[in-house]
């Protein structure tokens, strides 16, 4: 399919968010917000519900003002331009579809609104519902329709102006878990067909991970890291992003001794790990340090790899939870429960499969785990 | 084996209706085709006289009359009860502001008109105002006039609009409203173009629950209307009590409900496309 938007025309799109307050009388929603949102990017914004994630969607779409700050949309001040003039549209986690129109009306709505020929309206609604496959129900009414039609509908309604910027407020939080992979993929297709700059907000961060090129995690009013899925996932800024950001397993501990590029950790409840210092750590330093469970081994006999690359303890199987496309192994060694996840490759040719409360090593590469907070 | 008890729990509404709208119903069209009695009421014999005398050029005037009085006050109304019902809505004082619209009911009808004739009238509050600022040197005439009673009848059945439009607009998703804004409509546009279609229903009860009553109105007019403000309620008043004409006002008052039902009935009918819509969508959420 060819591009909806001329190459030209994708130059827009560049946002840049300025030290944005936000309060609701004493209550502080946003505190010195700064993004910079590059022209045809699909970002999101993470977070748990409260962290402000949705009131700075809101800023952005118009319907709220900052506090402080100011917002610029290719270099020009829209902090307090009201939200029809505003180059951006948004579709509602509601999707809030207007009732009284049918679906083609729907999305004629902001051409009838600049009073467009009917020859245009006709072409391009058909086009948009081309877009998100949902030229069969022209006719009917948003009662007629089923969640995800009724958020195609409303993606092509946001898409008709041609904004600089599509604003996504949890579009697919309504919908069943197939649906909405299935959407997420569609999306992120539609956003590389119109090349126009998405904002995605969402709480979910496995959608956030598996669509967006760079991504802000959000917590009580700030932002807390802004970087690629990978970056977010591998190099979390801290335990609170590590944590919501899959899974993981975290230790607390005091250095013992720092060796060059190695030092020992005393792990309350464990005993003694190595750790790289990457990080500028000190003996009798107290720190957080944690390791994806896709990154441990698991076997029933020592591995021999070298001693000094690895990390290696002993446990028991404590819980075996076999989810089709993997095993997750929860292991316990001294008082800490271990999370380990076994990626199926070849479940049936594995020799001797760990079963429960077998006795096991679990083990990994030094340079897999990383610290994340040093006090 | 399965009774039909359908029948026996409706049976309080059917003869609720029977004895209180289709009896009272039958007995004024039976007079209406009945002849006048010397005395007042009426002899058993068939007669038209009482639709003939319909074509009485004072009769007409006054139906035109009536009309006009109705359409105005309840034009007065819905647009003075759609801005007030909005407000309430979206107000977060919505049970005070209810409460402030339900006092008056606990006045009798009888005496707020009386209020209004104190305020009106030749010596009365606003002709004392007007005297004391030097903006008039004479009592003026409010009272006794079309316009008066316009104003009286939109005075009384206010309520009556805002509480049906209150609770349409109560349920109305005001996220449409920033929906439209958000895709280019202006604010009066996101309005007239949203909130207005969605509402319907609630304009259509509005229309109804004012209009019907004020067509049908006779103490408003008797107590602040001249004579150029009769309507057709004082009429059948008038046979009923001082002429004595039973059949006349029995003609006079079916023609009324007649009329009356065809205007509610296109009414409805030009208002049903959008609230057929609306309803497929309150289906879909139950």
């Amino acid at each position: 399919m060819k591009p909806l938007r001329s190459v030209d025309a994708v130059n827009g799109g560049h946002l840049k968010i300025e030290n944005v307050n936000k309060n609701f009388g004493t209550f502080k929603v946003l505190d010195n917000i700064n993004l910079e949102i590059k022209p045809g990017e699909f970002f999101s914004l993470l977070g748990p519900s409260g962290c402000g994630k949705t009131t700075l969607l809101r800023i952005i779409a118009g319907f709220e003002a900052p506090s402080v700050g100011g917002l610029f949309l290719d270099n020009n001040d829209i902090t307090y331009l009201l939200s029809n003039k505003r180059h951006v549209n948004t579709v509602f986690q509601s999707y809030a579809l207007f009732p009284h129109l049918s679906v083609f009306e729907n999305v004629a709505f902001p051409l009838r609104l600049k009073k467009e020929k009917e020859s245009v309206i006709k072409e391009k609604v058909g086009k948009y519902l081309d877009l998100v496959q949902l030229n069969a129900h022209v006719k009917k009414y948003p009662a007629q329709l089923s969640g995800g039609q009724k958020q195609r509908v409303a993606i092509a309604r946001a898409l008709i102006n041609e904004p600089s910027i599509l604003l996504l407020d949890e579009p697919l939080s309504a919908l069943d878990a197939k649906l909405r992979h299935k959407l997420l993929i569609e999306l992120d297709s539609i956003h590389d067909k119109t090349g126009i700059t998405f904002i995605f907000v969402t709480h979910d961060q496995q959608e956030a991970l598996s669509v967006s090129d760079r991504i802000a995690v959000m917590k009580d009013v700030v932002v807390l890291q802004v970087g690629s899925p990978s970056e977010i996932y591998e190099t979390p800024a801290d335990m609170f992003v590590a944590n919501f950001i899959g899974e993981t397993n975290v230790f607390v501990g005091t250095v013992k001794e720092v060796l060059g590029d190695q030092a020992i950790l005393t792990v309350d409840g464990i005993g003694e790990i190595k750790i790289c210092t990457e990080k500028d750590i000190k003996k009798d330093d107290r720190l957080k340090c944690t390791i994806r469970p896709e990154k441990i081994r698991i076997t029933s006999s020592l591995p021999d790899t070298k001693s000094e690359e690895i990390n290696v303890l002993n446990g028991k199987v404590d819980e075996l939870i076999y989810t089709g496309f993997q095993s997750r192994y929860y292991v316990k060694i001294n008082n800490f429960i271990f999370k380990i996840f076994k990626q199926h490759v070849k479940y049936f040719m594995d020799e001797t499969p760990i079963k429960w409360k077998d006795d096991v090593y679990v083990w990994w590469y030094v340079d897999d785990e990383f610290i994340v907070e040093v006090n | 084996m399965k009774k039909n008890y359908g029948q026996i729990y409706t049976a309080p509404l059917l003869i609720w209706i029977t004895v209180f709208f289709v009896v009272p119903i039958a007995i004024i069209l039976m007079f209406s085709f009945l002849k006048k009695d010397v005395h007042g009421g009426v002899e058993l014999k068939f007669s038209i006289a009482a639709y003939k005398a319909l074509f009485n050029p004072y009769i007409i005037k006054v139906a035109f009359s009536t009309i006009f009085i109705s359409i105005m006050a309840t034009l007065i109304i819905v647009f003075l009860a759609l801005p007030t019902a909005y407000y309430m809505a979206r107000s977060k004082f919505k049970d005070f502001l209810m409460l402030l619209i339900i006092i008056p009911f606990w006045t009798n009808f009888l005496i707020r008109i009386y209020a209004w004739i104190a305020i009106l009238g030749n010596n009365g509050i606003l002709n004392n105002i007007l005297l004391k600022l030097g903006l008039t040197d004479h009592n003026i005439q409010f009272l006794y006039n079309q316009w008066t009673v316009i104003i009286v009848m939109a005075y009384t059945y206010l309520p009556f609009a805002i509480l049906p439009l209150f609770s349409t607009i109560e349920k109305f998703d005001f996220s449409l409203l920033e929906a439209a804004r958000d895709l280019g409509a202006t604010k009066t546009k996101a309005i007239l173009k949203i909130l207005l279609p969605n509402v319907m229903p609630g304009i259509t009860t509005a229309v109804l629950f004012t209009f019907i009553p004020v067509i049908g109105n006779y103490a408003v007019p008797q107590l602040v209307g001249g004579s150029d403000s009769i309507m057709i309620g004082n009429i059948i008043t008038h046979e009923i009590m001082k002429t004595r004409n039973w059949p006349l006002a029995s003609s006079i008052s079916l023609v009324l409900t007649v009329l009356s039902t065809i205007g509610v009935m296109l009414f409805m009918y030009m208002t049903r496309s959008k609230t057929d819509n609306l309803r497929k969508v309150r289906e879909d959420a139950v």
